[in-house]
């Protein structure tokens, strides 16, 4: 229990570390963000809302800490202003509405990639030098190092533009209407396939290597020629004696890992133009929407350290010594 | 130094990934000779596929893909290894100097190591590079490196940690010698494959990260490297009008020096820590023993 207070308290500290430097790089950056921003959006903005624009920003006249108190309040309140790019819709609006498909998208390819990446590094381990091993082991290594667009542009263009099999973007079809109907479903599932197998590509390799070299560190160690001298089968001296106490470290790599989730599922939905938080922060970021750029670091932080954080409490539950500390 | 060139050769990742990486170099190197314009040139019609004259195709702008493939070489390897090296020296300082001095200091420190490790990377680069404005190669590079030197610290930390508790580290404590040498001369020697493995790591990262951030539109247009080729292939629509060769040449440049890179990663690991090995000897031993055996029992049996 302590331990995850501890934990809980860290995460505090740092999603506060990042909500600071959230609220100091525009500050930082040469010119006004708030006179780029009127530049850009070119008379979509009424000039009146310029006042509202610089109060949502915090560029009011005053003292610096002043307005970082101010910034602080605002992110309790979730109030991150309104959307330049969207203007009028509240950021948090956006953001709401593109957090559900972040999560799937994200949520089906690491399970995936997870499950699979594990399943085989044990398997490669226990038959290292075999032929699964000689096969699995460095196409992993290989996909390790492919970019995440690399992997989604080729799949853009041999399944859904040359083959056809797949449709090009988007999360469903906009002709029909968001509903838990049969099409619509079916039509979600469709649009899904390619950016969740491209996501997951990515991170399988990494995930089969980690688990493969904890596996083979653990093979040699005594308990587990002990569990084979006392006459054990094959299968539980594999999983429950190696593979639990392999999965340890691997599960810490997972954690590690969540950075390159959140990077990898950013390029995909950007190149198959899914409807995620990851697309957000691109039009974001092109329109030079100060707010909304703003508001989405701050749930993706949030986003990371909750995960984090679940990660942390998988730990718990995997090594008991914790349970005790 | 030949003699770690002979254990590198002996292990077969190791070697193959070195001759990609030393490839990559060499081109990087001579791009001037392999080449015979300004990569910017236009020199033929938009999109024509590969053909003897243009061996790679002509892009959108009827510019050649393969001499701006290899000028991309330069850029993508320069920027590469500069963040490589800042990642490299900050990790280093920052995860030794936690371990030797302990205490508050690495309290501090590795505090300050575990906030950047999980705060969401990509994003941060991607507002980083908006707020500045479209960025060349070089600030590219500075902010990558800036920005990515946790996990090399982490390790480099843990690494130290027990090297501290040997008895030769305790020995040169209780001779007294300066802190400094304990440090350059006692400490970082042995941590020298943790740093490599670190460099070459960081090493990849950027490449595929200049690329990300180049390819998302946040990098100088006017620069030549592989990410503003998969940035103008893009915008020009390349996949959706069957000019593949725009987009095919840079993705393969990225994906094989990532592979070489992280063979030679691989083949260091397992020089290193030879329990990783894949037994290639041992297993034809035994192989060999089975077959005698075998051979035996049938004497036997007639």
């Amino acid at each position: 229990m302590r331990f995850v207070l501890r934990r809980l308290a860290f995460y505090l500290v740092a999603f506060l570390v990042a909500a600071t430097f959230n609220f100091l790089i525009p500050r930082l950056m040469p010119g006004n963000p708030a006179d780029i921003m009127l530049a850009q959006a070119q008379g979509t903005i009424p000039p009146e809302a310029r006042e509202a624009l610089m109060e949502t920003f915090g560029f009011i006249d005053e003292p610096l800490h002043l307005q970082y108190l101010k910034y602080l309040g605002s992110i309790f309140t979730w109030d991150f202003g309104l959307s330049v790019k969207y203007y009028p819709t509240p950021v948090i609006d956006l953001l709401t509405r593109a957090l559900p498909w972040t999560l799937f998208l994200t949520g089906t390819a690491t399970v995936l990639a997870y499950a699979l990446g594990t399943l085989f590094g044990i398997r490669a381990a226990w038959r290292r030098g075999g032929r699964f091993d000689s096969l699995v082991s460095p196409l992993a290594l290989a996909l390790q190092s492919v970019p995440a667009v690399v992997v989604a542009l080729t799949a853009l263009f041999v399944f859904a533009v040359s083959l056809n099999w797949l449709p090009t973007g988007y999360a469903y079809d906009p002709a029909l209407e968001p509903s838990l109907g049969g099409p619509f479903v079916k039509s979600m599932l469709v649009h899904a396939v390619m950016p969740v197998l491209s996501l997951g590509l990515v991170l399988v390799g990494g995930y089969l290597v980690t688990m493969r070299n904890n596996m083979i560190g653990q093979l040699g160690e005594d308990y587990v020629h002990l569990a084979e001298a006392k006459g054990l089968s094959d299968a539980r001296v594999r999983y429950n004696y190696a593979a639990r106490n392999a999965l340890l470290p691997s599960v810490t790599a997972f954690a590690i890992s969540l950075g390159s989730v959140f990077g990898g599922s950013l390029i995909t939905e950007v190149v198959f133009n899914y409807p995620g938080l990851g697309n957000l922060l691109y039009t974001g970021v092109i329109a030079r929407d100060f707010p909304l750029i703003q508001g989405q670091l701050l749930i993706m932080t949030l986003a990371m350290l909750t995960a984090n954080f679940a990660v942390d409490i998988a730990y718990v539950a995997l090594d008991p010594r914790l349970r005790r500390a | 130094m030949l003699g770690l060139l002979k254990i590198f050769l002996r292990n077969r990742k190791a070697a193959f990934g070195l001759a990609i990486v030393v490839f990559y170099v060499v081109v990087a190197l001579a791009a001037p000779v392999l080449t015979g314009h300004d990569p910017n040139k236009r020199v033929s019609r938009p999109h024509q596929p590969p053909s003897v004259e243009h061996v790679m195709g002509t892009t959108r702008m009827g510019r050649d893909v393969y001499t701006q493939l290899v000028w991309g070489t330069r850029t993508s390897l320069m920027v590469g290894v500069l963040a490589g090296l800042i990642v490299t020296l900050i990790g280093t300082v920052v995860g030794l100097t936690a371990a030797y001095y302990g205490g508050t200091t690495d309290e501090t420190l590795n505090f300050a190591t575990n906030v950047v490790l999980v705060l969401p990377q990509l994003p941060l680069l991607l507002v980083l590079a908006a707020f500045l404005g479209q960025v060349g190669p070089l600030a590219i590079a500075v902010i990558i490196g800036l920005t990515s030197w946790a996990w090399g610290a982490r390790v480099t930390r843990a690494q130290a940690l027990t090297l501290k508790n040997r008895e030769f580290i305790q020995a040169s404590q209780l001779i007294g010698e300066p802190v400094w040498r304990m440090i350059l001369v006692e400490m970082l020697p042995n941590l020298l494959s943790i740093i490599g493995f670190n460099f070459i790591g960081s090493v990849i990262f950027t490449i595929i990260t200049q690329a990300t951030l180049e390819f998302l539109g946040l990098g100088d247009p006017l620069s030549v490297s592989w990410g503003t080729m998969l940035y103008n292939a893009k915008n020009a629509s390349a996949i959706t009008v069957g000019a593949w060769w725009e987009m095919a040449a840079p993705c393969a440049a990225i994906v094989v020096i990532g592979v070489g890179l992280s063979l030679l990663n691989f083949g260091v690991d397992e020089i290193s820590n030879p329990r990783l090995r894949t037994l290639g000897a041992i297993g034809k031993a035994m192989k060999l023993q089975k077959k005698l055996d075998r051979e035996r029992l049938v004497e036997k049996e007639a």
